[in-house]
């Protein structure tokens, strides 16, 4: 292993073994003795290979089951390789899931002194610290308070008071970058800053991109168990947005349409910035929206609308051909209709999308009511449904 | 095992906080994990002394002491056995060498027998019975159960992670232990030509090494205390090596 380097992985695979019929006491294990078991394998990883240099802060991504949290088990060694190895140089701790045996019996305080020894904190250690955790947990009244009558909240935040302080040279995270109120996010926040500065490294698995942005210099994608991508963070980020298929297509939901079919909308498609189709989009990004139709007979001005809606249904914003001015004489046969949006400005979330076409007068031809779908990802960590473009400037 | 060490502290705060729950959650409290070998005791002091009629000097102290190194064994290798399998949070999500479950568990199981010997110690002067200078010796004797009970259940904890029925088994043959161990009953009353076969059990050897220290002032036969501690050093040797054996997969099946 390198010097330079806090963890190296090297040709890692694991496999799980998902018996059919699972064999769990002696009894059934002697009556079956002569049975063949039947069980299938699972590869969550096969042959990942990172090598995260002392100091740097490498984010892991991908969807659900895509193997980024047994990976992070491998590292802190709750689970076993089956191939390959794992090494690592330093004290490693990691938040796989804050609170971990934790005793609602207990006091707070009893409950930092045993959960600070889970971690690998001394008592004297926990003395020493005792004020700062308390204190970053915003917990002070409630010291001698025992850990049931608190709050979920309040024992999520002693829970990751007490977990920063275990001074760790690599910290390895599985998506508790932020726990609370926004308040103690900005805590969480600063804290994560101070150890990216403090020359720790930093190994996180999240969903939430903008944070693998603020935090990550590199990151790994991770597809079904196998490595997709590793390389800088915008780069990779936007491969895992844009690049991998979803198999998961926007359900056609109830039926939600309607017109007498003079003009019927054959097709609506997204394509995102690098003219791909797509049903991932980065917030920020531009995107185009392309409706194909089809016309029997020769219809006259013709008006195409469409909305958007959150996935609560609350209508964001909708336009149309007539109300941008645009003139469409008549149309027949078959042909597309494109809109360009220069900048998505939502944050995150998933989008409904409503198609229509009708005539001037409202008489629908074909009407989707919220047929399409399409998501968002977040760029910043800006708070609020969507973006308003501003700057901050200094006054004189 | 030498990692263990290491991790010391770790042993010593989950045995502290396992007995701190144990007695925070009821209003008699410790007074409770006294309470049932103390019951016990009165029951089998009754059947014994008045209707099965043994005749045994000081029988009451005799009885008593047999309950507490049982109750070792028993609370220890029960508490020891289920140390893996009623945490699986802990399993699942952090690291630390996880034998320090099993011992830590089994420290508290210690304890709980050391406030019992302070409830013996009582009886004992009650009973006008002034411990020996011979009683030096039972901290080594039950020193040795200890690693004994520590062996045990290394092995039975880790296997009750892949067997969910080993429990229910290791119950059933502490019970059968019980009346075959002389707990109530002095090694005596065993068939002449069988008692070489029934000191072979270490419990046998480890109840009667502490009797003759504790009350009768009698040095321990060599044997016993060999018997003792080569047992000892077996039973933590195979159970760590079925525990490290066992352990990888232990995040995967518990």
């Amino acid at each position: 292993m390198k010097i330079e380097n806090a963890v190296e992985v090297i040709n890692l695979s694991k496999k799980f073994i998902v018996p059919h019929e699972k064999k769990t006491t002696v009894f059934e294990t002697i009556a079956s003795i002569n049975k063949k078991i039947s069980y299938e394998e699972f590869w969550a990883l096969k042959g990942i290979n990172l090598s995260v240099a002392k100091g740097e802060s490498v984010g892991v991504i991908g969807e659900n089951g895509s193997g980024k949290s047994t990976l992070l088990n491998i590292i802190t060694n709750v689970l076993r390789p089956t191939k390959g190895e794992v090494k690592v140089n330093g004290k490693l701790t990691s938040f796989l899931e804050l609170g971990v045996g934790f005793q609602s019996d207990l006091t707070a305080r009893e409950n930092v002194y045993l959960y600070g020894a889970f971690m690998g904190l001394s008592d004297k250690q926990i003395d020493k610290k005792f004020n700062d955790i308390i204190e970053f947990a915003g917990l002070k009244k409630f010291i001698d308070t025992k850990l049931k009558n608190l709050s979920s909240g309040m024992q999520v935040r002693l829970a990751f008071s007490t977990a920063i302080q275990t001074n760790p040279d690599i910290l390895l995270v599985d998506e508790v970058l932020a726990v609370g109120d926004l308040e103690f996010q900005q805590k969480c926040t600063e804290k994560f800053i101070e150890f990216k500065k403090r020359g720790v490294t930093l190994l996180i698995v999240s969903h939430d991109l903008g944070a693998i942005r603020k935090y990550c210099n590199r990151v790994l994608l991770l597809h079904k168990g196998e490595q997709v991508a590793l390389g800088g963070a915008e780069e990779v980020i936007d491969r895992y947005v844009y690049g991998i298929d979803k198999t998961a297509q926007p359900t056609q939901g109830k039926k939600t349409r309607w017109g007498d079919g003079r003009v019927v909308i054959k097709d609506v498609k997204f394509y995102d910035k690098f003219g791909k189709e797509s049903y991932n989009f980065v917030s920020g990004d531009p995107m185009k929206i392309r409706i194909s139709y089809f016309a029997a007979k020769e219809v006259e001005n013709p008006v195409f609308g469409m909305a958007l809606y959150t996935d609560n249904h609350v209508q964001c914003y909708g336009t149309n051909t007539d109300l941008k001015g645009i003139d469409i004489k008549k149309i027949k046969g078959a042909g597309n209709i494109e809109l360009d949006i220069d900048k998505l400005t939502m944050h995150e979330g998933k989008y409904l999308l409503t198609v229509a076409v009708h005539s001037k007068e409202h008489v629908p031809y074909d009407w989707l009511d919220k047929q399409f779908s399409f998501n968002v990802t977040k760029k910043n960590n800006d708070a609020g449904m969507f973006e308003i473009p501003c700057k901050w400037e200094l006054g004189p | 095992m030498i990692e263990i060490w290491n991790y010391r502290h770790l042993v010593k705060k989950i045995a502290l906080s396992e007995l701190k729950l144990r007695y925070k959650n009821s209003v008699l409290g410790l007074l409770w994990s006294l309470l049932e070998p103390l019951l016990i005791f009165i029951v089998l002091y009754f059947v014994f002394s008045y209707l099965m009629k043994l005749n045994v000097e000081h029988y009451q102290l005799f009885l008593f002491l047999g309950i507490i190194c049982w109750d070792l064994l028993e609370k220890g290798t029960m508490m020891g056995l289920y140390s893996i399998t009623s945490k699986p949070t802990l399993i699942k999500k952090v690291y630390f060498p996880r034998e320090v479950l099993v011992v830590g568990m089994c420290s508290t199981a210690l304890l709980m027998v050391f406030f019992e010997l302070v409830v013996f110690l009582l009886f004992m002067l009650l009973f006008g019975v002034i411990p020996p200078i011979t009683a030096l010796i039972f901290p080594f004797i039950l020193l040795g159960e200890f690693v004994i009970v520590v062996g045990l259940s290394l092995a039975l904890s880790a296997l009750n992670v892949y067997y969910k029925d080993v429990q229910y088994i290791w119950a059933v043959l502490l019970r059968a232990g019980f009346f075959l161990t002389p707990v109530i009953y002095p090694v005596i009353i065993y068939p002449p030509q069988y008692v070489g076969w029934f000191l072979l059990n270490p419990m046998a050897r480890i109840i009667e090494a502490s009797r003759k220290t504790v009350i009768y002032n009698i040095m321990p036969n060599i044997t016993d205390i060999l018997i003792i501690y080569v047992t000892a050093f077996v039973a933590l040797l195979a159970g760590y090596f079925i525990f490290m054996k066992l352990e990888p997969r232990f995040a995967e099946e518990v």
